[in-house]
């Protein structure tokens, strides 16, 4: 008797397929932007090359990279830190932009040396990103309101709030839409980019390592894979998800601070490259891992740093918000499908 | 005009898009699905019909081109989430993040352009000569009467007048049982995320033929995710759908007589009004009153796909 082959479906994908999955929407994606480009009578091959050659031909282009790569770490980070206990934050964006007005605050109006400043904008800037997101945190914990919307409606408000204080308040005379320099800076060590870096991997890996090997990782982990086994093995899950919240918007409160702090060094609208979003691709990217957050975060720099090279191409940051919306697609299909197996019926 | 019938008229105007895009999205999320791709999808309306009229100057048209690519994104959508099943909120997040891109990147020929034809107010005989409101509302145009009339109306006769509406309500309360029943599932889902998208796509429209009515890149402005939140505050109904869409035209509606009139508040914090208004009307009322939890409560099966085999 002939067995017969069917579909089944399991309850998890192997991570093996789902890395595979995620490897071929990124190459069907770029193949994709590639044809479009084509069609429209660009060569993509030549742009292909001179996108590598300015990205990894010269130190200058390293350099681009590893400054792009600091915000999106954290802010990576900052959306998988949240996923590990279910929950989406949407309002990375919204909370880098809350960090650097913190941090601002602080480099721009304390008459202190910038060795204590320093210090002080990080702790503002992180407590910035917190209670940007303690309202959203507060109304899930304690009246289950959807947080990915409410996360998200504060980014425009934020955005708001910096447009508004830069091109009013706080703006230096001689610029337009910007305020001036910040009085205290984060060293560089490499060409451009600065002690950011080492940070946002530090913190990643710190945190990666807290979830793995602590506890409260442990319990966290545990609430946010099913919430009702850990209430009712005794866990606080309401104060383990207020934490986690809290940590996220943190998190990207540190994004803003390192972007103003190390990259930027005066506050302005649009200083965020829509870094906040761009985060949740990386986390997504990551499959929430704290540490694989540190290699999506490299490729997302690497698109985006493609996008900016290619402007003087007429390209723009938005065709590369589009490829990225399609590279994001196209894992959300292959995550699904990467579930699958064929299975044979003994007849 | 005066400043009451200044403010209802823009009232209903501004609010006319939020109240068509929830809409939409009370369609997809009463048959299951949460579709937060609202956002890119107006987006991609608000192009697609100013780029429309700049070469065929009929409003019509461009409404109805709008309509067009928002059905086929919300196809490409419920393909993904429908048929193969792929997670809804990821796809959601996708899909806006395509519709922003490929709007802004195709857009910039037509940056601050305005609009080449929009839709013109008609006056309703008698009924607008009624004080204040009368002039405020039934001197607009034809889509505001559409919106607040027509769609809500009809829309809330299928839903819960007729035999086809129980089906796609028990498709997003409890698909399993639906599908024993016979109700095609699969289809009946299928449909009605693809008029949702369709929809949005035509707020979309809205904005740029009717409302602003120029393209600027960033024109939509989260407006889509005002929407999406609006239809969890109205309890996934259409005439509630439509009233808060209009609540929030009033948001709007002040912030702008508050920019006319030179009020000492900046610009800036008028505009983060609508955004902070529909915080505290989606956190309030949960927090209020426990009752709120169970009458607004959303269909039992949302954002869950539906596999025939494992019950």
């Amino acid at each position: 008797m002939a067995a017969s082959w069917r579909l089944q479906r399991l309850p998890s994908a192997s991570p093996g397929i789902a890395f595979a999955a995620r490897a071929a929407a990124i190459v069907l994606a770029l193949t994709f932007a590639g044809i479009v480009l084509a069609l429209t009578g660009a060569n993509p091959l030549e742009l292909g090359y001179e996108v590598i050659d300015a990205s990894f031909g010269s130190s200058f282009g390293l350099e681009d990279l590893g400054v792009l790569v600091i915000p999106l770490i954290l802010t990576g980070l900052s959306v998988a830190v949240a996923q590990q206990i279910g929950a989406w934050n949407i309002g990375a964006e919204g909370q880098f932009y809350a960090g650097a007005f913190c941090a601002a605050a602080v480099g721009l109006f304390l008459p202190w040396p910038p060795a204590v400043i320093l210090p002080l904008m990080f702790v503002a800037g992180i407590f910035g990103g917190a209670a940007w997101i303690l309202i959203p945190t507060l109304a899930r914990a304690y009246g289950n309101v959807n947080e990915l919307i409410t996360t998200l409606l504060l980014n425009f408000v934020a955005i708001l709030l910096v447009f508004y204080v830069s091109t009013n308040a706080w703006r230096d005379r001689q610029a337009n839409s910007a305020t001036r320099r910040l009085s205290a800076e984060i060293p560089e060590f490499w060409g451009s980019i600065h002690w950011g870096l080492p940070i946002a991997i530090i913190v990643a890996l710190a945190i990666a390592a807290l979830l793995a090997f602590s506890r409260w990782g442990y319990e966290v982990r545990l609430v946010g894979s099913n919430p009702s086994a850990a209430k009712y093995a005794g866990m606080p899950v309401r104060r383990h998800l207020i934490t986690v919240m809290l940590l996220s918007g943190a998190i990207a409160g540190l994004a803003g601070t390192l972007e103003i702090a190390g990259t930027v060094h005066r506050l302005q609208g649009g200083i965020s490259n829509n870094y906040g979003y761009l985060g949740i691709m990386v986390a997504v990217l990551a499959r929430s891992s704290a540490v694989g957050v540190i290699f999506s975060a490299a490729l997302m720099a690497f698109i985006l740093n493609s996008g900016i090279i290619l402007q003087t191409q007429g390209l723009t940051t938005s065709a590369v918000l589009a490829i990225t919306g399609l590279i994001l697609f196209l894992t959300a299909i292959g995550d699904e499908l990467a579930h699958y197996r064929l299975a044979r019926d003994k007849a | 005009m005066d400043l009451l019938t200044g403010l209802f008229t823009t009232a209903f105007l501004a609010g006319g898009v939020l109240a068509l895009a929830a809409l939409g999205e009370v369609l997809a999320e009463r048959v299951g699905v949460v579709n937060l791709g609202v956002e890119g999808l107006m987006a991609l309306g608000a192009l697609t019909a100013i780029a429309t009229v700049a070469s065929f100057p009929s409003p019509t048209v461009g409404f109805l081109a709008a309509l067009a690519v928002g059905a086929l994104f919300g196809m490409l959508f419920a393909f993904a989430t429908v048929i193969l099943r792929a997670n809804q909120v990821l796809c959601g997040l996708a899909l806006t993040l395509m519709g922003n891109g490929i709007a802004s990147t195709i857009g910039r020929a037509y940056s601050g352009m305005p609009a080449r034809a929009v839709f013109e107010g008609i006056e309703v005989p008698l009924l607008s000569h009624i004080p204040i409101f009368g002039k405020a509302f039934f001197s607009q145009n034809i889509l505001v009467y559409l919106i607040y009339i027509i769609l809500p109306v009809a829309l809330s006769i299928i839903m819960f007048r007729t035999r086809h509406g129980l089906n796609l309500r028990a498709v997003g309360e409890n698909p399993a049982a639906a599908d024993a029943a016979g109700i095609p599932v699969g289809l009946i889902r299928f449909a009605y995320v693809t008029a949702g998208s369709a929809l949005a796509a035509g707020a979309g429209a809205y904005l740029t033929l009717a409302f602003v009515p120029s393209w600027s890149d960033g024109v939509v402005a989260g407006r889509g995710w005002i929407a999406v939140a609006l239809v969890i505050f109205a309890g996934y109904r259409p005439i509630p759908a439509v009233l808060s869409g209009l609540l929030f035209g009033f948001i709007t509606a002040i912030g702008f007589v508050g920019q006319a009139r030179g009020w000492p508040v900046a610009p800036a914090f008028l505009s983060m009004l609508p955004y902070l208004g529909t915080m505290a009307f989606i956190i309030v009322p949960v927090l209020a009153w426990q009752r709120m939890r169970r009458i607004m409560a959303a269909p039992a099966a949302i954002g869950m796909p539906y596999y025939r085999d494992v019950r």
